[in-house]
């Protein structure tokens, strides 16, 4: 007996072991201190990172990967990055740009294959048409625009930003920062140093002690600074590090880069420890990892269902718990990281949507142990971390809040309580889905299991109508703050109005007992559709005052969801009998 | 006979059918709504769909409209009818539906407080300069005539003529004057161009007007558009015609006639409601995050002075953080001029607090009823374990 339970809880502690080793650094790469370059605390994007994480968020938006495979070995996002800043041509011949849209490839003479990444080079001669084109498209509204118009703005973007990052610490045709540096006087300078603080993504100069801790400045302006004689102390050992690197001269690279981090650390010491902070999180990448462990729990129970139920359960059980904690984990570190409540735009959205219904389903599990909490509960985390992780490549993911929704308070109490709304209207949805199959598919059904579930899909139904309703009602009153209106028909408060009828609408028919178990659980599939065009879909109109979130290519992904949905609600209504022999019926 | 059927009514207006179908049919509404907003505007789409009661749609070949689906204030009324005759039908006392009571009625008067907004809501803007005084607030979709006697430039006299009147095409008397205002046409919305020698004769005589072509459009649907509110005014002093003159809200130039020596100003501008106080801007604050163009803040420190309460004092208005004062509240909405300008949203509402008091009385009715249900699950639970 003592054995079984240290054998059930063993599965989820491997996993936590696991997931601490990715906590490692990894070691030099060819002699190079990679990793400690990119723990340098840079200003982009109106927040202090680590270059790591500007390197991650631009790979993720080029390429969509946060890895460059390249002759035969994979870079690194900081590798990759010193490519980009100091070896612009090596960078131009690496594959990066994802370009999916077969009209897109053959505006450039391109044939559709497996190889759908292509180097700056293959780009270079069509830059000018893929410009004209991107601007004739940028005209037009963004839910205008065909397929094809929004693939060649996505691309141009993805090219600004590239061009970008490569001019940012030099101007990619110079010769470098350290002939820049001794270069100062020349009469073209000013020229350059001004295009350099045009260009420039991101700052990498800290403000030295006694400047406000926003005057972090690009490197054009501290070559300005530096012609006028006040040179910043660490422009010199940033281009020792740029001609190093380039020179492949990996003891003065590692001598260059501690001097500039000995320097942060003496005069921005609170900029490192953030950096070093948020460098731990990038490489655990705690969602990631949390949704590799829900899939394991999940084919674990599965399992369970053929073979060794009393063992397999409670293992598949402790897996659940294992993502949990891996979850939560990544959870509260964007918190502290970012200083925010745990929502503030749709990705964190649905990484907290996941949060609450693994949570509300592991309590569900120790309520009726059935295995359907388990089951449901790594189902929805699993899909909403997928979901999450596709959400990553618009960018920064700890965006700064606009003016209007920098407000810890209303984030705290009215996007948190609409999306545990959603979380439980979606985790009602899942128990009724996995009611359905298991009517269909499982040889006998226990009728305690079912009364169970009838039990699981009701609560939950009310618990997600009391969050979507208070959160509702708090926007309401935060709108009234903001913009003097209570309820103003937006397109937003009118998904979220939607989940919290469709609720009301559910439990009124329950209690009239217009809708037996078949029926409830229908409904609760159809609230799946209700929240997922209230989360999404309207983000797709385009309209009102919050489409902060809009997605182009989300629109097919959103269509095939609400399709499965109803061929499932068909399934729910058709009796198990259906599909026996007609004879035997 | 007639008893037996009216008590039949009531209780099918008293119907928890009743409840779902409008439940059902608002949902529809919300949907429809919300989809024709990236046609006609949010204001547009609430007007059809969610403030009228029927929606009506023109079909192609039939020149009325015809009646399409109710309209949102209709099924308001009707679930707050059906939840009135419910509780009154269903009223047994009993503490542990207590929650549910609370809950309804919450809710008849959240649907009370969007009636309210509907009817007595107005909303006008304050726009402000820094260092400039306004006591007055701006609408932004009403217009108004006014006519200013111009003669004393350090005490101007204005009458106004609002829209409404406007539109009735009457002929209106400015009081204290010998002058009556003739509206011979009336634009709410128009194109104004410069005229060709081809166009058609218009029909102004004096002023600028005399060399614009007008066309009439339709109403701007879109929040953000304003109407270029026009009309065709003839100044009359008994049987003495002044010409006919356009003014325009899209008309810039200032335009006057002299009556008996005393000079007389015309302009179609936002209708203006009077303060009895007066705002300054002192000053406006746009700021960024560090690096970005990303808007971080927008604040309006501003200067209120009432000398008829004897107030004088400093206000700060920022995002989430309006001043509310004299039955209005003054929000931070927009900013020009090189963000030397802020303009002030500003909503009267005298139902504003009902949804806070009615969203209080739904949470603590939902947390209640649902508390008191899980409570006696669990005991439920816990008793049917122990029995066996």
């Amino acid at each position: 007996m003592k054995v079984a339970k240290l054998f059930s809880w063993l599965p989820g502690l491997l996993a936590l072991a696991a997931v601490l080793c990715t906590a490692v650094a990894p070691g030099r790469i060819h002699g190079f201190e990679v990793d400690k370059f990119g723990r340098m605390p840079v200003l982009e994007g109106g927040r202090i990172k680590p270059l790591d994480s500007v390197a991650r968020n631009a790979l993720l938006m080029i390429r969509g990967k946060q890895s460059v495979p390249f002759q035969g070995r994979s870079l690194g996002p900081d590798e990759w990055m010193l490519d980009v800043l100091f070896r612009p041509q090596a960078a131009d011949a690496q594959p990066v740009f994802v370009i999916n849209d077969p009209d897109l490839l053959g505006l450039m003479g391109l044939k559709l294959s497996s190889n759908r990444y292509f180097s700056f080079e293959t780009l270079l001669p069509h830059l000018q048409e893929i410009q004209s084109q991107a601007q004739k498209a940028d005209a037009l509204e963004a839910v205008q625009r065909t397929r094809f118009q929004n693939a060649v703005v996505n691309l141009f973007q993805r090219v600004m930003l590239y061009n970008q990052l490569q001019n940012t610490v030099q101007l990619a045709d110079s010769a470098g920062l350290f002939m820049e540096l001794q270069d100062l006087g020349s009469p073209q300078a000013g020229q350059r140093h001004q295009n350099l603080a045009q260009t420039a993504r991101f700052r990498p100069l800290p403000p030295l002690p006694g400047q406000s801790p926003d005057a972090w400045l690009n490197t054009g302006e501290a070559l300005d600074a530096a012609a006028a004689g006040a040179p910043h102390p660490a422009l010199q050992s940033l281009a020792i590090v740029g001609a190093s690197y380039v020179a492949g001269d990996a003891a003065l690279f590692n001598r260059g880069v501690a001097e500039l981090q000995g320097l942060t650390a003496n005069i921005r010491p609170q900029a490192l420890r953030h950096a070093n902070s948020e460098i731990l999180f990038n490489r655990i990448q705690p969602f990631y990892l949390g949704m590799v462990i829900y899939v394991l729990a999940l084919l674990t129970l599965f399992t369970s269902w053929l073979w060794r139920r009393d063992l397999l359960q409670p293992a598949a059980f402790s897996l659940l718990g294992a993502g949990a904690v891996v979850h939560t984990a990544g959870l509260v570190s964007r918190i502290l990281l970012q200083g925010r409540p745990p929502v503030t735009n749709l990705y964190s959205s649905a990484v907290f949507v996941g949060w609450a219904a693994v949570i509300l389903g592991i309590i569900l599990e120790r309520m009726y142990r059935k295995g359907f909490g388990t089951a449901v509960a790594a189902a929805a985390g699993f899909a909403s971390l997928i979901i999450a992780h596709h959400l990553a490549m618009e960018g920064d993911t700890m965006e700064m809040m606009r003016a209007v929704l920098d407000s810890n308070f209303w984030l705290a109490t009215h996007v948190v309580s609409i999306t545990i709304g959603y979380s439980g209207t979606f985790l009602a949805g899942t128990i009724a889905i996995a009611y359905t199959l298991r009517k269909h598919i499982a040889p006998v059904l226990d009728p305690a299991t079912t009364k169970a579930l009838v039990a699981m899909t009701y609560g939950i139904v009310c618990f997600a109508l009391l969050f979507s309703f208070v959160g509702t009602v708090l926007g309401g009153i935060w709108a009234d703050q903001s913009w003097g209106r209570f309820w103003g028909w937006d397109p937003k408060e009118n998904g979220a109005l939607l989940i919290v009828l469709w609720n009301a609408i559910i439990l009124h028919c329950r209690w009239g007992r217009y809708i037996e178990e078949k029926g409830l659980m229908a409904m609760a599939i159809f609230g799946n559709i209700i929240t997922s065009l209230s989360w999404f879909g309207v983000n797709m109109l385009g309209v009102g005052l919050h489409s902060y979130g809009f997605m182009d290519q989300a629109f097919w992904s959103l269509a095939a969801f609400i399709g499965s949905q109803l061929v499932l609600i068909a399934f729910c209504l058709i009796p198990r009998r259906f599909w026996a022999p007609a004879a035997s019926r | 006979m007639i008893k037996r059927f009216l008590v039949r009514c009531w209780n099918v207006l008293a119907s928890l059918q009743v409840t779902i179908f409008a439940l059902a049919l608002l949902m529809a509404l919300v949907v429809l709504c919300t989809l024709a907003q990236t046609e006609l505007g949010t204001l547009g789409a609430v007007n059809t769909y969610m403030r009228s009661m029927v929606v009506w749609r023109k079909f192609r070949g039939l020149a009325t409209p015809l009646p399409l689906f109710p309209g949102g204030a209709l099924v308001g009324l009707v679930l707050v009818f059906n939840l009135t005759a419910a509780l009154v039908n269903r009223f047994d006392f009993n503490l542990r539906k207590l929650g549910l009571w609370v809950v309804h009625a919450g809710l008849i008067l959240l649907v009370a407080g969007e009636f309210a907004t509907g009817a007595f809501q107005v909303e006008t803007r304050m726009v402000i300069e820094q260092g400039q005084t306004v006591n007055y607030l701006e609408s932004y979709r009403q217009m108004e005539l006014a006519v200013t006697d111009q003669t004393d430039p350090a005490h101007q006299v204005v009458y106004s003529i609002p829209e409404p009147l406007l539109r009735r095409h009457a002929a209106v008397n400015l009081p204290g004057t010998p002058l009556t205002m003739n509206v011979k046409r009336f634009f709410p919305n128009a194109e104004l161009a410069p005229r060709a020698p081809s166009d058609p004769p218009t029909p102004a005589t004096m002023g600028v007007g005399a060399g614009v072509r007008i066309t009439e459009t339709a109403p701007a649907a879109s929040d953000s558009e304003m109407n270029n509110t026009s009309a065709f005014i003839e100044p009359l002093a008994g049987n003495h015609s002044y010409g006919t003159w356009l003014v325009s809200t899209a008309l810039g130039a200032p335009q006057s006639f002299i009556h008996e020596g005393r000079t007389y100003g015309l302009a179609m501008r936002p209708r203006r409601y009077e303060l009895p106080y007066s705002v300054t801007l002192k000053k406006f604050s746009h700021d960024v995050y560090p690096g970005t163009s990303i808007p971080k803040n927008f604040s309006s420190l501003v200067h209120l002075s009432n000398p008829a309460r004897g107030e004088e004092r400093d206000v700060l208005i920022y995002m989430n953080q309006p001043l509310r004062y004299d039955g209005k509240a003054f929000y931070q909405a927009s900013y020009g001029k090189g963000d030397t300008l802020s303009i002030l949203q500003v909503v009267t509402n005298p139902g504003w607090m009902l949804p806070y008091v009615s969203c209080l009385l739904i949470t603590l009715g939902l947390l209640g009823h649902f508390g008191i249900t899980l409570f006696n699950a669990l005991k439920a639970r816990q008793a049917g374990q122990e029995t066996p």
